[in-house]
């Protein structure tokens, strides 16, 4: 969409040159930041003479724009969502929809890429919508629900039924961040920070000085334009966290907010205990794949599909029955943990 | 021959009526009748000027009113109320006449400020229930009178503050209470408007009848016909009143021969260090009416019939952490205005007015005290002198205790 576009050329472009006046072989901090994907980015890296432009991130956030963005009228997923039968993918929807399907078969389809009409039905698609849909409009559009719907045949994604339409939101975020990731790594560069709206991932060490990055893990604010608190720190060396949670994306119908994560089998908003989902995974695109899944299956439910990936740990903040808020994590979360606030 | 309508007038004829009806003596209660609820209540206008008429052409789509009477002095505008109202209603010329008649339950009083006072004890002596438009009184002394007449009359008795129940104003309270905006330290209250806010006078003996708003002698200037509103949103979003004010006001642009402001500024100092700017500016009319409400972490700014709300650009508590993850931020709500929602999905916006005149339908048929009453209307009054005291004596004005006793 053009306003998307626009968007990526407001990206302003911030570069610290933190410490020009030491000798030349001690690595310096680099930072980029922007806008893409209707939120904020910052790439951060430590290095010295590498040198990564704006432009060329930026370049990289319009590729995966005209691949996977929604937002996007003529992006591929788009023309899939408009096409009778499917389309030809190219490797970044591919990749994150290979991934989605992957996702969708471990959390008994919890996280289901086909749950776009029912975004839609809810207002939480490209345009908010003025009513609510009613359970009959639901159960209608529950048709054309379900990855089960789409085929993957050679290099081409297949809809059974033609009303089939995918939105890849809820995980391309933590792919992007894989991407520009995967862009500093081949320029050599071992000690960084890429942040995509809350999605990061991290290598190495802040240089000089060898310490770990530290990550805050927001408190869920009150409303869509509290300021963020931090509630915890962690550090997770070489890894991504990511986070879910529905306090800034909401609609509000009879006094009740309803979560803009769908329930892929009712159809309608999630009802969770679950405030926040953090999850910590070696690459973003696993963490942001699971932790709206995470979210919509309770704490039980969590820990359960948790039990099954030792490669991922997460953290949670949740209502209590009682209505208080507490945190609950998997056991081996606890080593990230460098402080909690008090 | 036509009676020339000077203030001299007005008020000798309104102090007949009370003298009349004895009023200095003792002020007796009488009850207004009882309407039930099925029945539209029989209304009369006194004043159908601009917005007396702009009141009628409300009423006339309301099922909960007939509309049997109008008073003015003036002709076209007699002929103005009486077009908008019931077939068969009665025009008159001395509101007391109308007063008079018994058969009228409730009265909406949209004159000169002057004159509120005087047809407000009037109407109450005479069993009216009553929708007085804002500002309440002229002056301190009578604010605090009509607090007690009305109290001991047991009739219903709103202000024209409209906005007390518009739907925006109830979510910026909301949004107050929910703590959007944190620690609120000024409101910046602007009515400005670029125009030397006269109307056309035909016969030049009407000048001050019909311009009374240039006059100190009828009214308290911009503050008590502009900025009354923006100072009942800041007593009304606080719950409270203010304790001091300061101000300056001149007549620096439009030299035409008025004496009131067109050109004040005043301080209000509300309780907790709470200040609230009230302006206006009669040259410049940029944003004419707006709310700036000023918190730590955003700003909420109303407009006529929308608001926006401004976060502050935090820095993501960077500083002790490398980064933050949370849920994703969207950009639109980083430094710019994102409007506030209100009423329901789909609900037709009305013109907040019909919201108050509905509601003073519902207080007349359940003997319910409005929300914009006579307490609040006394704060608003009392807070609007203190301010053009303040402009005229450049000298701070302190809400003295009696004023609320």
């Amino acid at each position: 969409m053009k306003r998307r576009r626009q968007l990526v050329g407001l990206g302003i472009a911030v570069c610290f040159v933190m410490s020009a006046l030491r000798p030349a072989t001690i690595p310096r901090v680099h930072r980029i930041s922007g806008q893409a994907q209707g939120t904020t980015y910052a790439v951060t890296w430590y290095a010295d003479g590498v040198s990564v432009t704006q432009i060329q991130i930026d370049s990289i956030f319009k590729s995966l724009d005209a691949s996977l963005s929604i937002y996007q009228p003529g992006s591929l997923i788009s023309r899939f969502n408009e096409s009778e039968g499917g389309i030809e993918m190219d490797r970044h929807l591919a990749f994150v929809v290979e991934k989605s399907m992957q996702i969708y078969r471990e959390t008994g389809g919890l996280s289901d890429i086909t749950v776009y009409p029912l975004v839609r039905a809810w207002g939480f698609g490209v345009k908010t919508a003025d009513a609510m849909p009613d359970s009959a409009a639901i159960r209608l559009l529950l048709r054309c629900v379900g990855s089960d719907k789409l085929k993957i045949a050679g290099g081409r994604l297949v809809k059974t039924v033609p009303c089939v339409q995918i939105d890849v939101n809820g995980i391309a975020q933590g792919y992007s961040v894989d991407v520009v990731a995967k862009f500093l790594e081949a320029r050599g560069i071992e000690n960084y920070m890429v942040e995509v709206g809350g999605e990061i991932r991290t290598k190495g060490r802040k240089q000089p000085g060898n310490e770990p990055m530290k990550i805050g893990i927001e408190t869920p604010s009150a409303h869509a334009f509290d300021a963020p608190a931090i509630r915890e720190v962690i550090s997770i060396g070489n890894g991504a966290v990511t986070t879910s949670g529905s306090y800034r994306k909401y609609r509000e119908s009879g006094g009740k907010r309803l979560s803009h994560i769908i329930d892929p089998q009712t159809g309608f908003p999630v009802q969770r205990e679950i405030i926040s989902a953090t999850v910590v995974a070696p690459e973003a695109i696993t963490a942001d794949g699971f932790d709206n899944a995470l979210l919509a299956a309770g704490v039980d439910g969590a820990f359960e599909i948790l039990r099954t990936h030792p490669e991922m740990e997460a953290y949670f903040i949740y209502r209590k029955p009682d209505g208080t808020v507490g945190d609950t994590a998997s056991a081996g979360f606890g080593k990230y943990i460098v402080l909690t606030a008090e | 021959m036509t009676p020339s309508p000077t203030r001299r007038d007005f008020i000798a004829t309104g102090l007949a009526a009370m003298a009349g009806a004895g009023l200095s003596a003792a002020f007796s209660p009488v009850f207004g009748k009882a309407v039930k609820p099925a029945d539209k209540i029989r209304l009369g206008i006194i004043g159908t000027g601009s917005r007396g008429s702009g009141l009628a052409t409300l009423i006339r789509e309301m099922p909960d009113y007939a509309l049997v009477a109008c008073c003015d002095i003036i002709p076209e505008n007699l002929q103005k109320g009486l077009s908008l109202a019931a077939g068969n209603a009665k025009g008159y010329t001395d509101y007391r006449k109308l007063l008079d008649d018994n058969s009228i339950d409730a009265v909406v009083i949209a004159t000169p400020l002057y004159l509120h006072y005087p047809m407000a004890v009037a109407a109450l002596q005479a069993g009216k229930h009553i929708y007085l438009e804002k500002s309440m009184t002229y002056d301190i002394p009578q604010a605090i009178d009509l607090v007690k007449k009305v109290k001991a009359s047991g009739l219903v008795f709103q202000i024209g503050y409209q906005y007390r129940y518009y739907g925006l104003y109830h979510r910026v309270k909301e949004i107050m209470k929910e703590n959007w905006l944190g620690k609120i330290t000024h409101f910046e209250c602007q009515y400005n408007r670029n125009s030397n806010w006269r109307f056309p006078v035909k016969d030049p003996k009407m000048e001050r009848a019909i311009n009374w708003r240039m006059y100190r002698e009828y009214c308290g200037g911009p503050l008590s016909e502009l900025c009354a509103h923006e100072i009942d949103v800041v007593n009304y979003l606080t719950d409270s009143h203010p304790v001091k004010v300061v101000g300056l006001g001149g007549i620096n642009y439009w030299k035409d021969g008025r004496d009131t402001y067109d050109n004040i500024r005043t301080v209000y100092d509300y309780p907790n260090g709470v200040k609230a700017s009230v302006t206006s500016v009669l040259s410049n009319a940029y944003n004419g009416y707006s709310i700036r409400i000023l918190g730590d972490k955003a700003t909420v700014e109303i407009l006529r019939d929308k608001a926006f709300i401004y976060p502050e650009i935090t820095n993501n508590a960077k500083g002790v952490v490398d980064g933050v993850t949370g849920a994703t931020i969207a950009v639109k709500t980083q430094g710019k205005g994102v409007e506030v929602k209100f009423g329901k999905a789909g609900e037709e916006q009305l013109e907040p007015t019909v919201f108050a005149l509905k509601d003073f339908a519902e207080c007349v048929r359940n003997k319910k005290e409005p929300i914009s009453n006579v307490e609040t209307g006394r704060d608003g009054s009392i807070a609007i002198h203190m301010g053009n005291a303040a402009a005229d004596t450049e000298k701070v004005q302190h809400w003295k205790p009696e004023y609320s006793a």
